[in-house]
């Protein structure tokens, strides 16, 4: 059986990914996929410790996870829909209608 | 005879929410708004008056009943948010009635607002960390689409994203936060995580470290504070002011809810700090740098609604008190979060007042900063007295309610020796009514020209049901400061 401590490095791994792609990126598009990256980051948390404690707790929760990344993103498209249409583009520097 | 389920307050806001959905798609023609209004606002008031009822009856919930197999429990706190929820959810129904940029849209934004309110609800509720992610999803996954709810509106727009931006960011931490924790302990039910805590959790006490650790990272987002704090002026900046109210005041709420009962039940605090994981310390961190960071940046506002955002950001920081000045075994724990969750509940009537205005001169057509409300005194006198009520009472001027509940909480940090807590928040207070007061200048003591139009009579009553909660909070503080502070303890038993 592979040692738990290689899930962890590798669910931190692919967490830091989705971190980095969503400080760097500009694109909305991009930054819900990172986003997708870090719930799955922690999905493969669930699914390996699961089988670790061997109990149904995490697997089921990682579909739980599944479905709400799904729900997560419907909204975030269709608000960086009405983005694209106020502002002609889905840059997320782009709008500064305010100041930060 | 039949009895109620336990979780009927939430049930009725859920059911609310499908009859206001379902008869905004079958309705033919293009009027409505009064039977869409009706509908939310008896919905709502029907879950507050069942969780008054079953906070005061003798139903034996306020010692806590449980549901679902534990992932649900409704107990005395869980009811005493649920009412405060479903109290700000008529408030803001109430005043978006009159709000005009909405028109003809009334239906998804009444629907939106109970489903979050559902959301919330059940995330007060929630015992395990399953049930707190589901329930945080549905009360956030309407509230982007809320903010972003004035589709033509550029500032709606970029308010939207950057709310949703920051919400996907600190959910996604907040989940692998839940997976570390269920990785270190092996369950999601929060009995079973402070039973694997109290026992010693081993080599694995640096994953669950840094699971407790992201986890409040998630709550920080939902209560705008620090370090995710920096949505908050731009979102209620941008945002229908209705929305703007509900989500400062409830959302905000909602997650001291959820993370009162997670910290305290899931994390015991003697089994935490002897472990290593000491997050009263991180709270009180937290606390000092929220109330001090949004006080500061709202006294250099020259916006009314952002001005609002950071005094919000400000509150968020003395609420926190209420989780920072616990400790193992202390006899004042049930005392200090009791104090912090009656500060919500007068603050959801004070502060949900205080955007209604706004809303109220956003329909006069008055521009945003505070000198364009130089008169609205004069001219509109009974909504300037009850915004001037507000502002006292969220600055904390005795003696109207928001006093009251600053002083329980001030208090109850010295009590558990954190009186240097107090000062810094008492000092922050006192900074809060330079920027207050500076609106209540505007309002009665310069001069102003409008023309204005109208006095919207639903939005009035909103108003004054705000007016009458904030200043009627004043006798009967001693009821509600007893309830939440014996729902309070009830989490320590």
């Amino acid at each position: 059986m592979v040692p738990v401590e290689y899930y962890l490095v590798l669910s931190a791994a692919v967490f830091s990914i989705g971190l980095y792609g969503l400080l760097t990126r500009e694109n909305a598009l991009f930054f819900l996929m990172s986003v997708e990256l870090m719930l799955n980051a922690a999905n493969i948390n669930f699914i390996a410790f699961s089988a670790q404690w061997g109990n149904l707790t995490g697997q089921t929760f990682s579909l739980f996870v599944m479905a709400l990344a799904a729900a997560e993103v419907a909204v975030g498209i269709g608000i960086i829909l009405v983005l694209y249409r106020n502002f002609k583009d889905v840059d997320v520097t782009v709008p500064q209608e305010m100041r930060w | 005879m039949v009895t109620a389920p336990p979780m009927t307050p939430t049930y009725l806001l859920g059911l609310t929410a499908l009859a206001v959905l379902l008869y905004d798609s079958l309705r033919t023609d293009d009027g409505g708004a009064g039977v869409l209004t009706g509908i939310s606002v008896v919905g709502a008031l029907a879950s507050l008056g069942t969780a008054g009822w079953f906070l005061t009856a003798d139903t034996g919930l306020v010692a806590g009943m449980s549901e679902f197999s534990g992932a649900v429990v409704v107990d005395g706190m869980s009811l005493f948010f649920t009412a405060l929820f479903a109290a700000v959810t008529v408030l803001v129904t109430l005043g978006a009635h009159d709000y005009d940029p909405i028109d003809g849209k009334r239906g998804e934004l009444y629907g939106l607002v109970l489903l979050a309110a559902t959301g919330m609800s059940v995330m007060a509720s929630a015992n395990s960390l399953a049930t707190a992610f589901v329930a945080l999803e549905l009360a956030s996954l309407p509230s982007y689409a809320l903010v972003a709810f004035l589709k033509q509106d550029r500032g709606s727009t970029e308010a939207g994203l950057k709310y949703f931006l920051i919400g996907a960011l600190s959910s996604a931490i907040f989940v692998f936060g839940i997976s570390l924790v269920y990785a270190a302990t092996g369950s999601l039910l929060l009995p079973d995580i402070a039973a694997a805590f109290e026992s010693g959790l081993g080599e694995r006490t640096g994953i669950a470290g840094v699971g407790v650790l992201m986890i409040a990272g998630g709550v920080a987002y939902k209560t705008a504070s620090v370090p995710f704090h920096f949505w908050a002026p731009e979102a209620y900046e941008g945002a229908p002011a209705p929305v703007s109210a509900f989500l400062s005041s409830a959302s905000k709420a909602a997650g001291f809810a959820l993370a009162f009962r997670v910290f305290v039940v899931g994390f015991p605090l003697g089994a935490a700090t002897s472990a290593g994981i000491d997050w009263a310390l991180l709270f009180q961190i937290l606390a000092v740098a929220t109330m001090v960071l949004g006080n500061f940046a709202a006294a250099t506002q020259d916006k009314v609604k952002r001005m609002l955002a950071y005094s919000s950001i400000g509150h968020a920081g003395y609420v926190l008190i209420g989780l920072a000045a616990l400790s193992a075994e202390a006899s004042t724990n049930g005392d200090v979060m009791g104090a912090a969750m009656a500060h919500l509940f007068v603050y959801g009537f004070m502060n949900t007042g205080a955007f209604l205005f706004v809303a109220l001169a956003e329909n006069w057509g008055v521009g945003r900063r505070f000198e364009d409300y130089n008169g609205l005194g004069a001219e509109k006198p009974f909504a300037a007295v009850a915004m001037t009520a507000f502002l006292f009472s969220l600055a904390g001027v005795p003696p109207l309610g928001g006093f009251f509940s600053k002083l329980f909480l001030f208090a109850g940090a010295v009590d558990a020796g954190l009186w240097w807590l107090a000062v810094i928040a008492v000092i922050n207070s006192s900074l809060s009514l330079y920027y207050y007061s500076r609106v209540v200048r505007a309002l009665w003591f310069e001069e102003g020209d409008h023309d204005l139009s109208g006095a919207p009579t639903a939005l009035y009553a909103a108003l004054a049901i705000a007016l009458v909660g904030t200043v009627v909070l004043l006798p009967g503080f001693g009821p509600v400061i007893e309830t939440a502070q014996e729902a309070a303890t009830a989490l320590f038993a």
